[in-house]
């Protein structure tokens, strides 16, 4: 009696195990393939042989000069369609549209080398199609009796879904990166205690003036920006996991090393980023560069303060016209209109800074407006003569204020109070930097010194001199008075003389 | 009778604070209407009381109220801003709003002021 499964009942009793391929090989007419009849085999192809079967990881022999295929049910998984015509045939074959690849591997694997390849990509048609795999592959030589490599034995791990996952990801990244790089805001990542810049986008590197800090940490990569306290921030958000929100804060920017600081303003958040156990992994910064927004509004304000303080400052100028002209007055209808005449005289002067913003005014512009109210309407009376040049506001509402005086006067008592007087206002700047203002009358009456120092008086002569820091003259001449006044160019362009 | 400085750079108001102070029956020194003659007269003229407009054809008139300060003379601001742009070392003087009027002035001089920087 023999056992059933005694060597002599079962010629595949070496396999040992019943799987789906297990059954095939013992199905397979091996007779007709170069490895011949199962009771021919070698021991060591017998012992190979169930190895790979009863391996759960896809492995296939590949035995002869042909590479006659062997594989385990792990194999034919990965096989597909080719599976089971796939057994017993040889490789080459086996696999055609991958002939040359697997003519290395027999010509190598039978040589006694190894191979071995990482996520190696191959266009296989185990479907009935192209499909484009990747693939862990290891080759090793099957030994047979003798020492000789018989074959060719290959663990086969498919990898095409890790491969694909990692290319969709990193796909993802490069679509996050490029939301990154044409985000019209700034955005930084800084990741670990140390705050290590491991993302910054193209304005952000605006912002920080194009440094490069990809890598380093915080203090060392903006050592300015952390002595502000934006450190401290950081490492609140870090500790705490609280995302932190700030508007129009300054912060100053050395854009350029032993540069000078910048001062911007921004406006952002420091949103706190977890890693999968739920402790702050990495900062995400974002935000604006809202400084143009900060100093507009700086700028508005300073216009409102200072349009109040040319209000108040108008509102002062009036009332003290007014009381100066009642101190002097005798006649309320003529003190009326003397309040009134140089109201309009000031007012004349504001409009014609006005139109330059109240930077400087034209001389001429300005004389020709404060004299328009004693022009006779048929013939010029007063002539203007003098080079373009321009004065400061200060000294422009002065010289309007006097020239007012000095007409007013002129209609009162002087050259243009008879036909046929005229005026000439002259000026000049000598090569000294002297600037000359004069007005003269001619073909009026004799006038004599009058003996009150009225408000024309005193402004012309004590308190416009004084601003200008130069010097007033009025000279009674028997063809008309003359009036003088000299200064230095810097006083009558309001800077320091 | 008390020496006033009056420091002020627009010639009408400059006009009406030095005839407000000598209403009131005060000396006035100036009008000064530019930071330096301001300065001058600071540190040399002998003076009880000095007004200072805060903006001097563009300057500021706080390093006359320094010397002022220093020498010990009492004063008050006045301007058209009120009391913005004023920093912490100025937050004991007082500041007049233009406009003002004469009881304004006089109020703000302290009284028997006179004679005492001599």
């Amino acid at each position: 009696m023999t056992p059933l499964n005694a060597p002599g009942a079962d010629p595949f009793y070496f396999l040992g195990h019943d799987g789906p391929v297990a059954r095939l090989v013992k199905d397979f007419p091996w007779g007709t393939t170069c490895l011949g009849r199962v009771e021919t085999w070698p021991q060591s192809l017998k012992t190979a042989t169930a190895l790979l079967i009863h391996s759960p990881v896809p492995m296939v022999m590949l035995w002869g000069e042909q590479g006659v295929m062997i594989y385990n049910d792990a194999y034919s998984v990965f096989a597909g369609h080719r599976h089971p015509a796939l057994l017993g045939s040889n490789v080459r074959e086996g696999w055609p549209e991958v002939a040359d690849f697997n003519d290395n591997v027999m010509k190598v694997g039978l040589a006694g080398q190894t191979l071995a390849y990482q996520d190696q990509e191959l266009t296989l048609h185990r479907k009935g199609y192209p499909e484009q795999v990747w693939m862990n592959l290891d080759y090793s030589p099957v030994l047979d009796e003798t020492g000789r490599p018989a074959g060719v034995i290959a663990v086969v791990i498919e990898t095409t879904e890790r491969v694909l996952a990692e290319r969709r990801n990193r796909q993802e990244f490069q679509r996050l990166q490029s939301l990154f790089a044409q985000a019209p805001t700034f955005m930084a990542m800084v990741s670990g205690p140390d705050h290590r810049f491991t993302l910054v986008n193209p304005e952000y590197n605006k912002l920080i003036g194009n440094r490069d800090v990809i890598g380093m940490p915080v203090r060392e990569a903006l050592p300015e920006v952390t002595e502000q306290g934006f450190f401290d921030l950081l490492d609140h958000v870090f500790t705490t996991g609280e995302a932190i929100t700030r508007t129009s804060l300054r912060v100053l920017l050395r854009w350029r090393d032993q540069g000078p600081l910048e001062e911007r303003f921004v406006d952002f958040v420091y949103q706190p980023i977890r890693d999968q156990d739920g402790t702050v992994a990495h900062i995400f910064v974002q935000g604006s560069d809202v400084t143009e927004r900060v100093r507009a509004e700086n700028h508005q304000r300073l216009l409102i303060n200072e349009l109040n303080h040319r209000v108040k400052n108008s509102l002062a100028a009036v009332q003290s016209i007014v009381t100066q002209t009642l101190r002097h007055a005798t006649d309320p209808g003529q003190a009326a209109q003397a309040i009134t005449a140089r109201i309009m005289a000031l007012s004349a002067a504001h409009n014609v800074l006005t139109q330059e913003s109240w930077d400087s005014a034209d001389l001429r512009t300005l004389a020709q407006a404060a004299i328009r109210p004693f022009q006779a309407p048929d013939r010029n009376t007063i002539e203007l003569e003098g080079p373009d040049m321009r004065v400061g506001p200060y000294a422009a509402i002065s010289i309007a204020l006097a020239l007012h005086e000095l007409g007013t006067n002129a209609v009162k008592y002087g050259a243009l109070s008879v036909p046929g007087g005229t005026v000439l206002v002259r000026w000049n700047v000598s090569g000294q930097s002297v600037f000359t203002l004069e007005w003269i009358e001619t073909g009026g009456p004799v006038v004599t010194k009058g003996d009150h120092r009225g408000f024309g008086s005193r402004l012309i002569l004590q308190v416009l001199p004084d601003q200008l820091q130069g010097k007033a003259e009025l000279d009674f001449r028997p063809t008309g008075i003359v009036f003088k006044l000299t200064a230095a160019v810097e006083a009558i362009s309001d800077h320091a003389a | 009778m008390a020496r006033i400085l009056i420091v002020e750079d627009e010639i009408l108001i400059a006009m009406l604070l030095e005839d407000i102070v000598t209403d009131l029956g005060h000396d006035p020194v100036g009008p000064m209407m530019r930071l330096q003659t301001a300065l001058d007269a600071a540190e040399r003229e002998e003076i009880d009381f000095a007004i200072l407009d805060i903006n001097l054809a563009g300057q500021q008139s706080f390093p006359v109220a320094d010397r002022l300060m220093r020498r010990g003379i009492p004063f008050i601001f006045a301007s058209g801003y009120g009391r913005a742009g004023l920093t912490e070392a100025y937050s004991a003087v007082p500041v007049l709003q233009k406009p003002y009027d004469a009881a304004q002035i006089a109020r703000a001089i302290p009284p028997h002021s006179a004679g005492q920087s001599r």
